[in-house]
């Protein structure tokens, strides 16, 4: 466990440039430097290691860097996405925390294997102290004389900047994160033309996630071999999960891929007393729920959840045992897509209001029988139809709750209150408190 | 580009590699619902609508921002595109108020039209609907928002046409409103055309508010006439009255957009000021009569004041159209008066036509550097601007000698502040230059004149110059040495191998020059005309208190007791009640058949749109019977189209710039430079009333430096014969610059 993004994590000090350094940090980035390392070394390498883009969408990383235009002239950007928002996501956080330096020297190396001169990493408006400590090791990095220009003589130039959104979801969306940083509203971009020819200020681009970028250093470091071994086949490596919910232990892991669900489930300390698992969304509330007998079944990878039936997308592990009313809990996310959309494009700004003010209307003991219907109409036609995922996350769980508890839906329409609650006394319990 | 093959509802097409899916079927005429797409507006790709089906691809593709790719095979028409389709006019309709039987859209609404073939009857969505607060955006656009569909259109109109960003999405979500970021309203000269290109009733026109049914208007193909283009506009009228004007399709002359001039000066046809009967003066009495015995009287009024048939003098406007600048100049020469003039406007007056431009409109958006010199394009030649502002975004360099800097709607690079008394020598300075860097024998006129830094400068980017142009605007008419500086640039623009766009005349100057109506031989000019000897006078459409470059002594002239005057117009008011002994009521704009002759020579024929009101009568037909009272030869024709084909037969004075005579001016003299705003352009704009009422319309500043107002006494928000002052520091020294729509007082 934690071997890549945080293995740092037990040391003392574990963001500082010391600690960093005196783990083999930095040691990539000095043998590029030095002129010991190619650009095509590098994405060979990548490609071995099998890393996917840790984003969500799980695009070969390797792949991705050999499609930027590299000897095209003129400037090229290196962007990473660390505008973290997926509810129930929170690893890149601490990433940002507790090893900001191996996102330094990741988006560093990448800089040099696109040709890119420029990177700019864009925090999650609301990651007030990730922000300042990145920045700092930033400050550091400098200092080291590891980023500038034409760095220790090397002919190789790499500048960074932070950006700090300003608390849209939306802006975690690659080009809508791209419109925010050229400092116009959070849009998505229609595709293509895509970020790798045309991205910031219209330049070549790369966006990759926190974690990707995190992994990158350690990988070269280690060999993309090595990286590969620890996962299973298609899904290299290890991977952080930010496991929450209703279990005992809430928290960030950097397991294997193919650990099994059910173990994953053993390190957040597991259900509470007397709770049974009724259902997880394993990968973030865009991506589909699963219920409990096949979640247990299931590997965290890229394919066994896939087969499963829901994505690996950010790692984020909602765990929901039996007391979870599922009419609440869809009509929660419902409502964070609502507010989230930014309006854009018609399905999804006209169709995620549609959508909550219909689970909401359920909720309020007003619910007719062809809402259920309705809903999945309303989600078919928004799905696939927008400019970007947004349209889809906001689609995925209606579609997903329904099909898998359709029941507690028609009883709270029927009966205007939550069969869950019913069963376990809560509504009584809560008024009594 | 090359070129592919692609597949569309089972039709083989050749395109061209990178051509959007929608442009490709909007060419083979496969009809793909759209609302956000404009074929001259970027791609948002926003609205949906155009989804259909890519044989390979899982998610139907938007046809706006899809590119067409060899051997594709798209359906715009099976189950999974109509699906998707189908499922967007849904969304787009659960929020929309379908108000149609009180929007003004209804009938010609976009959304009406594809929600007919892709609606439902019976909408699903039973919750309450989205109500959007408006904001006034001024005179000229009525905003319904709560009918907003955020296509964008207009944002972009804003962003990419107009080039002032006025209209925005702010908000997020449902919440998403298109409004205007600023409150004292839109500011572009082009606002209108966010009502064309609006595809539901958000934006409305406002004096088209509920004035009628869209259906019910009859529309005629017709040309606007305020400005050197000729835009091609459709009038649409209900009972014989215009209610609007829509902008109608060309790609050659204004592409799909009209200047907010065109588009709202109808308005001022229906003015109570029009004139509707024949009147006569009587003893100093104004009389109404009929016809006949109205044109009695000018005729004999012509007849006992001319007794020389040179002491006639004919004037128009330059708004007149072609058939009627010909024959008032046949009635001239026959009744044996060359007295006949249009430039009321000018300082100087050549013997020849004004100066050929030797650029094509379509052309000068494709120039790789343009030099001003005395306008504001944005607002006196709106669409010629337009063309220069795609030369600017396309990497073209524009320079300015101006007397003030003006707020183009592109980048300028180098502004040289020019007084008009100081123009003639800055040329002077920016044509040494030009031939001391590209080692021409140098012209006596400048061989003491050394080259400021600027005019180096511009003289540089002139050289530099493959493809460039000089644009000569309408301030030079007032300059003193107008002809000189003509000449000047003539020669500036033939060392450097530059073209000339000549927008120093405008309205439809190029018929009057067409039909020869300007003096030859010994024939009087519109200032020479203004002497003891000119004793009757024949006015088209000219209002003497806005029209004349000397107002005053036009005036009074027309008041002597012995001059006789017959006033052809449109509209009464003092002027023309105390300057004209007759007034004929002449139909106005639209209200009769006609010929504008544009920028690039294209004559452009207009039939009538509307009958004109009362009495009145078209132009050509007051002249013609006026000529057969006179007695005179040749006025036999049954219609218009006779009088154009003739005019057109005719062979124009060659253009011809006189050497003039340098005025010696004093340098130090503070001038003061009177430039109409462009809403002040003629009688009938002058009366349209929203117009009038927007930002454009009530500009009334004299502009004056610090410098200068200190030497002249003047602070902020004095009067200067009668205008507002403000100080600021984008004016030449030693000259105020006067922009109103006031008349000329100077």
């Amino acid at each position: 466990m934690n071997e890549v993004c945080f293995k740092n994590l037990d040391k003392e000090n574990p963001a500082s440039f010391a600690t960093y350094e005196a783990n083999g940090g930095y040691k990539v980035w000095r043998k590029i430097l030095n002129g010991e390392l190619t650009p095509d070394e590098i994405i060979s390498e990548l490609k071995t290691s099998g890393l996917r883009g840790r984003g969500g969408a799980g695009f070969p990383t390797g792949l991705k860097w050999s499609f930027m235009p590299r000897n095209q002239e003129g400037q090229k950007y290196v962007v990473c996405n660390s505008d973290e928002g997926e509810p129930g996501t929170c690893h890149d956080r601490d990433i940002l925390r507790y090893n900001p330096h191996s996102v330094i020297e990741g988006m560093a190396i990448a800089g040099f294997v696109m040709n890119a001169t420029v990177g700019y990493n864009y925090i999650r408006g609301e990651f007030m102290e990730p922000y300042y400590r990145f920045e700092e090791a930033l400050k550091d990095a400098y200092k080291a004389g590891l980023l500038g220009k034409n760095i220790q003589g090397s002919a190789i130039s790499y500048d960074l900047y932070t950006h700090l959104g300003a608390g849209a979801y939306i802006c975690g969306e690659e080009t809508a994160l791209l419109e925010s940083l050229e400092g116009k509203k959070g849009q998505p971009r229609f595709k293509p033309p895509f970020p790798a020819n045309v991205g910031l200020f219209g330049k070549p681009t790369t966006i990759n996630n926190t974690e990707t970028f995190a992994s990158v250093p350690e990988i070269l470091s280690r060999g993309g071999q090595w990286f590969a071994d620890l996962g299973v086949e298609n899904s290299g490596g290890t991977k952080c999960f930010s496991v929450t919910g209703n279990v005992k232990n809430p928290s960030n892991f950097e397991v294997p891929m193919g650990t099994p669900f059910s173990k994953l489930l053993e390190l957040a300390g597991g259900l509470k007393e007397g709770r049974k698992l009724k259902a997880v969304i394993p990968g973030g509330s865009s991506t589909p729920l699963l219920p409990a007998e096949t979640a247990m079944n299931m590997t965290m990878d890229y394919d066994s959840i896939a087969n499963a039936g829901s994505m690996l997308g950010a790692g984020s592990v909602i765990v929901m045992d039996d007391t979870t009313c599922m009419v609440k809990t869809l009509t929660r996310l419902a409502h964070f897509y609502y507010d989230e959309s930014c309006g854009q494009c018609t399905p999804c700004r006209e169709g995620t209001g549609w959508l909550y003010r219909m689970l909401q209307r359920i909720l309020d003991g007003n619910g007719q029988e062809e809402d259920l219907d309705l809903l999945l109409s309303v989600g078919e036609k928004i799905m696939g139809n927008t400019i970007c995922a947004l349209g889809d996350a906001a689609a995925t769980p209606v579609e997903s709750f329904i099909k898998h508890f359709r029941e507690e839906f028609e009883y709270y329409i029927q009966n205007g209150k939550s069969m869950v609650e019913e069963e376990h006394n809560l509504i009584e319990e809560a008024a009594s408190v | 580009m090359s070129e592919i093959e692609i597949e569309i509802d089972g039709n083989l097409v050749k395109a061209s590699q990178g051509d959007s899916i929608i442009s490709i079927a909007d060419r083979e005429g496969i009809d793909v619902p759209r609302f956000c797409y404009h074929k001259k507006l970027s791609v948002a790709a926003n609205c949906r609508m155009c989804l259909v089906d890519i044989e390979g691809v899982p998610k139907a593709q938007p046809a706006c921002s899809t590119p067409a790719a060899n051997g594709m095979k798209i359906n715009t028409k099976n189950d999974k595109a109509k699906f998707a389709q189908k499922a967007v006019m849904e969304f787009l309709l659960i929020n929309h108020p379908l108000d149609c039987p009180i929007c003004d859209q209804g009938g010609e609404c976009e959304l009406q039209d594809v929600a007919m073939e892709y609606g439902s009857d019976v909408s699903k969505f039973n919750l309450g609907k989205r109500i959007v607060p408006d904001k006034g955006i001024g005179a000229l656009i009525q905003t319904d928002m709560t009918r907003c569909i955020h296509c964008t259109r207009c944002v972009r109109f804003g962003a990419e046409v107009a080039g002032i960003v006025e209209m925005g999405g702010t908000g997020r979500g449902e919440g998403v409103k298109i409004e205007p970021f600023l409150t004292e309203g839109i500011q572009s000269e082009l606002s209108g055309n966010m009502i064309d290109v609006c595809p539901v009733g958000a934006l409305t026109s406002k004096p088209f508010r509920y004035e009628a049914r869209t259906w019910q208007m009859n529309a005629v193909q017709s040309v606007a006439r305020h400005d050197l283009v000729g835009s091609n506009i459709y009038t649409q009228s209900y009972r014989g009255k215009v209610k609007r004007v829509v902008a109608r399709d060309n790609d050659s002359i204004n592409e799909t957009w009209i200047s907010d001039r065109d588009r709202f000066s109808y308005e001022g046809l229906n003015h109570e000021s029009r004139a509707l009967k024949p009147k006569i003066k009587v003893d100093g009495e104004w009389q109404e009569t009929d016809w006949q015995q109205a044109l009695q009287f000018a005729v004999d009024g012509i007849k006992n004041n001319a007794i020389n048939p040179d002491q006639l003098g004919v004037l128009a406007s330059k708004h007149a159209s072609l058939e009627e600048f010909y024959l008032m100049q046949k009635l001239a020469r026959k009744f044996g008066s060359e007295n006949i003039d249009f430039r009321l406007d000018q300082t100087q007056l050549s013997t020849g036509s004004s100066l050929e431009s030797s650029i094509n409109l379509s052309e000068i958006e494709s120039v790789d550097h343009a030099l001003i010199i005395g306008s504001y394009t944005r607002l006196e030649q709106p669409m010629i601007n337009h063309r220069i502002r795609k030369a600017a975004l396309d990497g073209a360099s524009v320079n300015t000698m101006n007397s003030k800097n003006f707020d183009f709607n592109f980048k300028t690079k180098c502004n040289a502040l020019t007084a008009p008394q100081k123009l003639l020598s800055a040329l002077q300075s920016v044509l040494k230059a030009v031939h001391l860097k590209t080692n021409q024998d140098i012209p006596n006129d400048v061989s003491d004149v050394s080259p400021s830094e600027i005019h180096n400068i511009i003289a540089d980017d002139l050289i530099a110059s493959e493809n460039g142009v000089i644009v000569l605007g309408e301030h030079l008419n007032s300059n003193p040495n107008s002809l000189a500086i003509i000449n000047l640039i003539e020669k500036i623009a033939s060392a450097t191998n530059l073209k000339i766009a000549n927008i120093t005349i405008s309205g439809n100057s190029h018929s009057a020059e067409k039909a020869n109506f300007i003096p030859s031989g010994n024939g009087l000019n519109a200032i020479s005309m203004f002497n003891d000897n000119t004793k009757a006078f024949l006015l088209m459409d000219v209002d003497s208190e806005y029209d004349f470059i000397d107002s005053k002594s036009a005036q009074g002239h027309f008041s002597k007791e012995d001059v006789f005057v017959v006033a052809l117009s449109s509209f009464e008011n003092q002027s023309t009640l105390t300057s004209a002994d007759v007034i004929l009521p002449m139909a106005s704009f639209y209200e009769s058949s006609g010929t504008h002759i544009n920028f690039d020579g294209l004559v452009q024929s207009y039939s009538a749109s509307v009958k004109s009101p009362g009495e009145s009568k078209p132009g050509w037909k007051i002249i013609k019977v006026m000529a057969d009272l006179l007695d005179l030869q040749g006025f036999d024709y049954v219609d218009s189209t006779q009088v154009k084909e003739e005019a057109l037969q005719s062979s124009k004075v060659k253009s011809s710039v006189d050497e003039a005579n340098i005025q010696s001016i004093d340098d130090s003299q503070v001038t003061t430079h009177w430039q109409y705003a462009p809403y002040a352009s003629d009688s009938v704009t002058r009366r349209a009333k929203a117009l009038q009422e927007s930002n454009v319309g009530m500009i009334n500043r004299a502009y004056v430096s610090k410098m200068t107002a200190h030497k002249i006494g003047l602070s902020d928000d004095d009067l200067y014969l009668g205008v507002p002052v403000s100080i600021e520091e984008s004016v030449a020294e030693d000259c105020v610059f006067i922009h109103t729509n006031q008349a000329r007082r100077a």
